[in-house]
């Protein structure tokens, strides 16, 4: 009886003589695709409202006298979709010719030759001949500077509308707009004004041709000779998926890759076009040690020897409290478990974090919203400005909860009074407040005057680095281990350590770089100057290279694999995407190597996914993370 | 027979195109009476008449209005008077002879549906008709029958003429809508028809001023009276603009069905110059070709169709036996090519490629083979373009195809125009 309650919710379409069960309200197209039936695209795309301006997916539909749009329709119980005759095949071929009759098929030239739905169509169900020698071509613009990011080429436009749409629909800036008429007709910025957008770069991606270009990309690589790697953003701690395309050792481009969960397939310019700095010229590729004297390459063995005596004899001479461990938000979850296993348990500091700012008052309800679960919420509070302006891919999840779900969001800046900013959010049931980590206090306060009121509220808390989230979850605080068990004692936070250097209260420092969160403080190189001995890991010339006595290459995020978190806590894996050119270890390996020759009692492994099996053992809410899930949290001890 | 007449039977009444002088012949008498009836009664009425559009698709008035859902407010009217069909010039005689009699069937209708607003869409290059109609609607604001409380009831009507910028597509009613929100005028996927959500996503309907213009009547003198006009499948009176080689072209109301082409052509004076009919277009640019076995074919919308054309908007343009069909339908082809919003790709490339082998046809440089190519791009276009402009962008060309073969065969490779070289010099 329950089944049948349930049933009217699905009908039955058949394709192609195939019945196939899908929901009310399904499109044709999606209908076919469910029974295994590629239908032809342009215009239509997952991501946008239908508009069949591009025809290409016309098919027959029941006794309908004409061929119906595929990607406008919507199916009905018994509805009978032929795709595959006669009429429809000659179609396609027909309405390819229209399409490559003013079309400049320079695909040899073209960034998009080889991942073209254009090329590929008119393989797949051209005519194989051309009559266009009988006519003219129409010439436009072939290369329209939109922003220094992009560049469009109108002549090999075939107007699907896409990139109108996705500003129209997704961003909600509208700078592309279409202009002139019939057969004239190109895309154009609107009133000429170039493209402010943080999110063009998705522009490219969107278009089925070679029409939108990325200026970093364009005439650059042809894509069969691209290699593709499936990882994560390192841009911020958002946690959006993307595919490193690499060519030999270098990072061509980021390309994104569809998270529905967390990006929804879009990304940030700052972050796609990060991908530059992964091809930094000044890396550091060999270790070195300078200990009272010029520096001189060593083996890896050597230095990782050289660095552990140093440490040890301030450890003797000083005490171990004298030592500080200071990590980076850019590490891996496996890096960032045996750094704090090595400062706490081999050296036995307790003057170990990976940022400045310190982090206390923690509850589990910090992270407790979803970035997928925004849209379920009737108000959401944005406190501050700095969680838009450090994860821009949540400004559209925002658009989207407006434009789609009609959700009612709110800014306030982050100095306003918490009662003020609570009564935005007033007399919703389900509340989502999301903040920056640096504006974690007041978000608090007006969680808890929503809770008062009745409210069931969710937070979001953006996390600083790729991986912030992963190393306050693994321990890299001074007030708690990994699993956000307390310290008995408190060590130093982040400045609380660099203002040490400078006192000489801190002795040695053990830093790995690059460390953007605090790279910020000023105070930085004037505490690497002063500590007595600083060992550096880090992959680039950094204030950490420049005054360390001992220094030990790292990686890239391209080049490691691992795990890092991302501000929600989903815990995604990052895969080597360039090989480093020499025999690098990964810092997994170094800090392993480093704590045997400093004694410890049980080596760590040194292997990142034998690091994740202990981090699995060691902090329940990773257990159930693997294929990118959510660390389910637990209840703070 | 001026008792059959509806539309013009005031035509060139002293001072009509005034309010004063409207008012003097029996104008506004229809409103006055709609105000006093229910919006259902008066919906009955315009069903027993049997109205059909005459904006070109001929869906009848009634069962058009009848779609609008209950009680969802606002709802808009939009008055069709885009008028860009060629061959079309029916509109602009209505609006410049009986302003008044199209603005009273304006609020009939406006009333009937409870629309708040009625927004008249004037094709751009009408300049002076708009400025005629901004006069009389001024008028009609001054004496009580538009705005609020209206003739002293508790009806409030905007009525607001807007100017097209001249784009044949913004006839197709969703184009219309489209620009008069201040978007690119190009005609939206349907469903949700407009009558569901049109303008401002809100109820509308969309009406062509023939359509609109016959309301007086049919209220005043009731839905039976009308019907008495033409046969029973084809109701009522329709004006078809007479052009092309007619000693005298123009507008004539004649009733429908009961009426052959014949008859109206020869209102029209007949064939000029004495020569001999070689094919006529009825409905405008759009639509199929017939040729003299046709003349005998009533002006009715299913033996028409039989036929294998349409009455469209009501135009019939008339071609003598110097005519060139090569050329009519190139020029055709221009327009649909020229007028091609772009939106879709069979239309917009398909009237491109269309009007680039018209050319080479009619300058007798295409290949036999070329023939071939254009039967196949109309084929590609008809029945799979976005909107109908699209698909009657091939229907003229083809119909002149098929009944002219040899005249375009003839073309091929003939380096010039063969029926131009062979007429007599004087002509
Ligand atoms: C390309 C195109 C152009 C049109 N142009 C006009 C026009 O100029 N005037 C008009 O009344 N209807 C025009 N129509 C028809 C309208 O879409 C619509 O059917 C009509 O205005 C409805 O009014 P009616 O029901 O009173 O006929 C056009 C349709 C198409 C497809
Ligand atoms: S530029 Fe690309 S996405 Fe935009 S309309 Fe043209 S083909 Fe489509
Ligand atoms: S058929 Fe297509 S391009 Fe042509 S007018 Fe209609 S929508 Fe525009
Ligand atoms: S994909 Fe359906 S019309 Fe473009």
């Amino acid at each position: 009886m329950t089944d049948v309650a349930r049933s009217p919710e699905l009908i039955t379409v058949i394709v192609d003589g195939r019945p196939v069960q899908v929901p009310v309200g399904t499109l044709v197209w999606d209908a076919c695709e469910k029974a295994g039936v590629f239908v032809p695209v342009y215009c239509a795309h997952k991501k946008l409202d239908p508009v069949a301006v591009c025809r290409m997916c016309l098919v027959e539909i029941g006794t309908l006298p004409k061929l119906q749009p595929a990607c406008a329709t919507v199916a009905s119980d018994g509805m009978e979709v032929r795709t595959r005759t006669e009429k429809v095949r000659e179609f396609r071929e027909g309405n390819l010719e229209f399409l490559l009759l003013n079309h400049p098929l320079d695909c040899p030239v073209c960034d998009r030759g080889g991942e073209c739905d254009l090329q590929d169509f008119a393989l797949r169900y051209g005519p194989g001949r051309t009559r266009r020698a009988i006519t003219t071509k129409v010439h436009f613009n072939k290369a329209v500077r939109l922003s220094d990011k992009i560049v469009l080429d109108q002549e090999r436009c075939i107007l699907c509308w896409r990139c109108t749409r996705y500003y129209d629909e997704v961003t909600g800036e509208k700078e592309l707009v279409l202009q002139e008429r019939g057969v004239h007709t190109v895309v154009a910025p609107f009133e000429g004004r170039p493209l402010q957008s943080m999110f063009q770069g998705n522009l490219p991606e969107v278009c089925p041709v070679g029409a939108l270009t990325h200026a970093q990309y364009r005439f650059r690589a042809r894509p069969w000779d691209l290699r593709r790697t499936p990882s994560v953003c390192p841009g911020c701690s958002y946690g959006c998926n993307l595919n490193i395309d690499t060519r030999e050792t270098e990072v061509v481009r980021f390309a994104s890759s569809d998270k529905p969960e967390v990006d929804d397939g879009w990304l940030c310019d700052r972050g796609r076009y990060g991908s530059g700095d992964l091809n930094r010229a000044d890396r550091v590729r060999s270790p070195e040690v300078r200990l009272g004297g010029p520096g001189r390459s060593m083996a890896y063995s050597e230095a990782i020897e050289a660095a552990a005596t140093a440490l040890a004899s301030v450890i003797s001479e000083h005490g171990r409290e004298r030592v500080a461990v200071l990590g980076t938000p850019l590490m891996t979850n496996e890096e960032a478990f045996v750094l704090q296993w090595l400062a706490r348990e081999v050296i036995g500091t307790p003057h170990v974090d990976h940022q400045l700012l310190p982090w206390t008052d923690l509850s589990p309800a910090e992270f407790s919203l979803g970035i997928e679960e925004i849209e379920a919420c009737d108000a959401i509070l944005v406190v501050g400005e700095q969680a838009e302006a450090t994860a821009p891919v949540l400004t559209l999840r925002l658009y989207k909860a407006e434009r789609k779900s009609g959700r009612r969001v709110s800014r306030v800046p982050g100095d306003i009074e918490a009662g003020e900013a609570a009564r935005r959010i007033a007399g919703a049931s389900r509340v989502g407040v999301i903040s920056h980590e640096r504006d974690r206090g007041l978000a608090a306060q007006v969680a808890a005057i929503a809770v008062a009121s009745g409210a069931s509220v969710g937070r979001l808390t953006i996390t600083v680095g790729v991986n912030g989230r992963g190393c306050k979850d693994l321990g890299l605080l001074p007030n708690y281990r990994p699993g956000y068990v307390a310290t008995a004692e408190v060590g130093l936070h982040g400045r609380g350590i660099l203002e040490g250097c400078q006192s000489g209260e801190i002795r040695a420092l053990l830093a790995v770089g690059p460390n953007p969160a605090v790279e910020a403080g000023a105070d930085l190189d004037r505490a690497c100057a002063a500590v007595q001995l600083l060992i550096a890991i880090t992959p680039v010339r950094d204030a950490f290279w420049r005054h360390a006595g001992v220094v030990l290459p790292g990686r890239t995020i391209a080049e490691k694999a691992g795990t890092v978190t991302s501000s929600e806590g989903r815990v995604q894996t990052v895969r080597i995407a360039v090989h480093p050119n020499i025999a690098v270890p990964s810092e997994v390996g170094l800090l392993a190597g480093l704590g045997a020759c400093l004694g410890a009692a049980r080596p760590a492994p040194t292997a990142p996914a034998a690091v994740l099996e202990e981090i699995r053992t060691a902090v329940p809410s990773y257990a159930a993370t693997a294929g990118g899930l959510r660390a389910a949290w637990g209840k703070l001890r | 027979m001026a008792d059959d007449l509806v539309l013009t039977r005031l035509v060139g009444r002293p001072g009509v195109t005034t309010l004063e002088g409207y008012e003097r012949v029996g104008g506004y008498l229809g409103l006055r009476k709609a105000v006093t009836l229910t919006p259902e009664q008066i919906i009955d009425e315009v069903k027993s008449s049997g109205l059909r559009g005459r904006g070109g698709a001929g869906f009848p008035t009634g069962t058009k209005w009848s779609f609008l859902p209950r009680d969802v407010f606002p709802r808009y009217l939009c008055v069709n008077a885009d008028e860009s069909e060629p061959g079309c010039f029916k509109d602009r005689y209505l609006i410049d002879e009986l302003p008044h009699q199209l603005l009273e069937g304006v609020l009939i209708a406006a009333f009937t549906l409870r629309v708040s607003h009625a927004f008249i869409y004037i094709r751009g290059e009408y300049r002076a008709q708009r400025e005629l109609l901004d006069r009389c609607v001024a008028e009609a604001y001054e004496a009580g029958l538009a705005g609020r409380g209206i003739l002293g009831t508790e009806w409030d009507c905007e009525v607001i003429v807007h100017g097209g910028a001249g784009a044949y597509i913004c006839g197709e009613e969703t184009a219309l809508i489209d620009s008069l929100e201040g978007l690119r005028g190009q005609p939206r996927l349907k469903p949700p028809f407009p009558a569901i959500r049109g303008l401002y996503g809100s109820p509308t309907v969309v009406n062509n001023v023939e359509t609109l213009s016959n309301l007086p009547f049919i209220v005043l003198e009731g839905g039976a009276a009308y019907a008495q006009r033409g046969t029973a499948a084809s109701p009522g009176t329709r004006v078809f603009c007479v052009s092309g080689h007619v000693e005298r072209p123009g507008n004539y109301e004649v009733p429908m069905g009961t009426t052959t082409f014949r008859d109206l052509l020869q209102k029209a004076g007949g064939v000029w110059k004495g020569r001999a009919l070689k094919a006529m277009q009825p409905g405008g640019g759009s639509m199929q070709i017939l040729g003299p076995q046709h003349l005998d074919v009533p002006l009715d919308f299913k033996a028409v169709a039989d036929a294998g054309s349409s009455l469209g908007a009501g135009a019939l343009v008339v071609m003598d036996q110097t005519t060139c069909l090569v050329d009519v339908a190139k020029r055709l082809v221009d327009f649909y090519h020229h007028e091609s919003c772009g939106k879709c790709a069979p239309c917009r490339e398909g009237t491109y490629f269309e009007s680039q082998l018209m050319h080479r046809l009619e300058a007798g440089i295409a290949s036999e083979s070329e023939l071939a190519t254009l039967s196949d791009i109309c084929a590609n276009m008809d029945g799979r373009c976005f909107c109908p402009l699209g698909d009657t962008a091939t229907w003229f060309v083809m119909s002149a195809y098929r009944m002219f073969p040899d005249e375009f065969l003839a073309h091929c490779g003939a380096g010039r125009c063969p029926v131009r070289a062979a007429r007599p010099a004087a002509a």
